[in-house]
């Protein structure tokens, strides 16, 4: 019986080859594959009231916190980083002016970039700052090896001020873009 | 390239051949018994039949209808993830699919009743696969491409995961009764024993990365998806166990599934044959009308839930005593709480994908006195009866058939034309028309000598020129002893 089904197998299969054809194919090229995904997230995000600012005193820090973040930290994630850009944007409708400080820490504490932004008082549109990291740019592995973020409020103007702007406020928005490759 | 690239290609493009289960130039090739397995209604005319086991029938059938083999892999120069970008994921919808299905006759034997010589009785056993998988379109997008740049705003559709498997053993029993001159009807109840079952069918949610109202960018998912498995796990346990014995294990536990060991269903084929007129024939069935109750090794696995995200935020005064610095890991913890995802035993139902055949045949070009049956002593359907269009040597006419899919009914379009050459040779050319050619031409060949009878059956003959480029290919062949008479 097995003979009977080899047999008859080999004899369709042959048959099946006699009379077709197959174009040149290389599998191989699977190994060209690149795929890219350029992935987008929102980061950081900071507000503050003007009273906030003000209970700070002058020249005082109004905010002041170090906090994880592993986004590009994990092994995956920073193996495969190539480039990208982080996204800041900044309105403030106090009456001070203010300085926005980022610090980026890797596991030890240590600084390994700083990012700083000074405000001006009553700007209401909203001011955009692109940071490219890659070829060209700031080096990717700044991201990478980035534990927790030191992020610095400072109020560089009189702690008494008060804005003629409704509800006026600091908001500090930050996204990431970047681009990895997973194959 | 690594080894499991490797397999899903080969999976996806090559043995993944088959999906249609149409079986166009089978039906109602009534010379050949497996012609009952597709309407048990077909008209019959031997007095038994009995299949060579494992040889009576034997498919294999493959389909994608979108990129072919030679679309990706053709030696033409031109950058891999271009053809990629440009061919599979610019051009391929969520209703393209690859799909697979084989089955082999492990016995089937034929016998008309003593008492009741319009009565033809069939039983048998054969097993079955059949796996299709909708090309995840979205989510394709979102792993090539990214939820940003120009994928901003974009809802990728969750359910576009789409997929369903199983493979099954059916012990079946027809019986086929001519009614009278002009009608044949016949039914078939099967019970199906499951070997293994799986499907992820019922997906809906959605993710979207857009402009936030108060961070940059806002991610924002929403999903209801589950993946219902029932005898995979028992397979995954003995082979991710490797003791030594696991090719006996596999073999054993294969073995007690195939033989009603495992997860049982049910289900029927009905059919019918009508003569309008001597030489018309309307012809009829509905298959694998059934289910199958999964309750034994089911192993699910859910994710559902919505949620979305900005990133870390501070809101100042609010959050001014608030000291903690995990907040990374804080906002990982929400988004994992509001997307559960979890495993369950729960026993659920599967349904056989339900197949419809229709056909209309015109019989035309009389044998004279060279009648096909002359020797039949069963005196049914047979040369004798003027009635009966087996004189006629050539017969044209369409079918139809339909499927029920995941994702809706697919239908195919048959235009077919049959020549007999006496009793020794059969041949039957087929056009048909559906979601994966329109130039799919079939030939089916039965040979009969003396009591052996042999088919061949192959479909889509186009695409050998170059069989890597083809969307669809299939083809069934096999074995069986006829007898007509008392011998």
């Amino acid at each position: 019986m097995r003979k009977l089904l080899y047999s008859t197998l080999w004899i369709t299969g042959l048959l099946c080859c006699t009379i077709s054809c197959m174009e040149e194919q290389d599998f191989d090229q699977f190994d060209d594959l690149r795929v890219t995904p350029t992935l987008s997230s929102g980061i950081f995000y900071l507000e503050s009231d003007e009273e906030t600012i003000n209970l700070a005193g002058p020249l005082g820090s109004f905010y002041f916190q170090e906090v994880t973040f592993e986004a590009f930290n994990e092994q995956y994630v920073a193996e495969r980083l190539i480039e990208g850009t982080m996204t800041y944007q900044i309105q403030n409708t106090t009456s001070k002016r203010l300085r926005i400080v980022i610090e980026f820490l890797n596991e030890d504490g240590r600084v390994l970039d700083v990012e700083r932004f000074d405000i001006e008082a009553n700007s209401p549109d909203i001011v955009e700052y692109p940071v490219f990291y890659g070829a060209g740019g700031k080096n990717i592995n700044i991201l990478s090896s980035t534990k927790s973020l030191r992020v610095i409020a400072d109020n560089l103007s009189v702690g008494s001020s008060v804005s003629a702007n409704p509800d006026a406020r600091i908001i500090f928005r930050s996204g990431a873009e970047f681009l990895f490759q997973l194959q | 390239m690594s080894m499991a690239p490797r397999l899903i290609l080969i999976t996806l493009f090559v043995y993944a051949t088959g999906f249609a289960q149409n079986k166009e130039v089978l039906y109602d090739f009534y010379e050949i018994p497996q012609s009952l397995m597709v309407n048990p209604g077909v008209k019959t005319s031997q007095k038994w039949h009995a299949g060579i086991p494992v040889l009576s029938g034997l498919s294999v059938q493959g389909a994608t209808s979108g990129v072919t083999v030679n679309d990706l892999f053709a030696n033409d120069g031109v950058d891999f993830t271009t053809k990629v970008q440009e061919r599979l994921l610019s051009v391929m919808t969520d209703r393209d699919d690859f799909s697979s299905t084989s089955q082999i006759e492990a016995f089937t034997v034929g016998f008309r009743g003593k008492n009741r010589l319009d009565d033809y009785y069939s039983f048998g056993m054969y097993g079955e696969m059949d796996i299709i998988s909708y090309w995840p379109k979205d989510l394709a997008i979102l792993a090539f491409e990214g939820n940003g740049g120009a994928n901003l705003g974009r809802n990728f559709d969750l359910g576009d995961l789409n997929l369903r498997g199983e493979m099954v053993n059916v012990l079946h029993f027809g019986i086929n009764r001519k009614v009278n001159e002009n009608l044949t009807i016949g039914g078939r109840a099967k019970i199906y024993s499951s070997i293994f079952q799986f499907q992820s069918i019922n997906n809906s949610g959605s993710f979207v990365t857009r402009e936030g109202q108060n961070n940059v960018y806002e991610s924002a998912i929403s999903a209801d998806m589950q993946l219902q498995t029932a005898g995979v796990k028992g397979f995954y346990d003995i082979i991710e166990e490797d003791t030594g014995t696991t090719k006996k294990d596999v073999k054993s536990l294969f073995t007690e599934r195939t033989l009603l060991g495992g997860n049982l269903g049910f289900g029927v084929d009905v059919g019918f044959s009508y003569n309008l007129n001597p030489q018309t024939t309307i012809t009829a069935s509905v298959l694998d009308l059934g289910f199958i109750s999964n309750s034994k090794d089911v192993w699910n696995y859910t994710f559902a839930g919505s949620t979305t995200t900005d990133g870390i935020s501070i809101v100042l005064p609010e959050d001014i005593d608030d000291v903690d610095n995990d907040k990374w890991q804080e906002l990982i913890d929400e988004i994992d709480a509001a997307l559960p995802h979890g495993e369950n035993q729960a026993s659920y139902i599967s349904w056989r994908p339900v197949k419809v055949y229709g056909s209309v045949r015109y019989d035309f070009g009389q044998g004279g006195t060279g009648r096909i049956f002359d020797n039949c002593g069963c005196a049914v359907n047979s040369g004798g009866m003027s009635s009966t269009s087996d004189y006629y040597r050539n017969s044209i006419g369409g079918q139809l058939f339909m499927i029920k899919r995941p994702k809706g009914v697919q239908a195919a379009l048959t235009g077919f034309y049959q020549r007999r050459f006496g009793r020794v040779l059969s041949l039957k050319g087929t056009y048909t028309v559906d979601k994966y050619s329109f130039t799919n031409i079939g030939l089916g060949a039965n040979f009969q000598m003396g009591p052996v009878n042999f088919y061949v059956l192959a479909d889509n003959l186009l695409s050998y020129s170059n069989i890597a480029d083809s969307h669809y290919a299939s083809l069934q062949f096999g074995f069986n002893i006829i007898s007509w008479n008392g011998n």
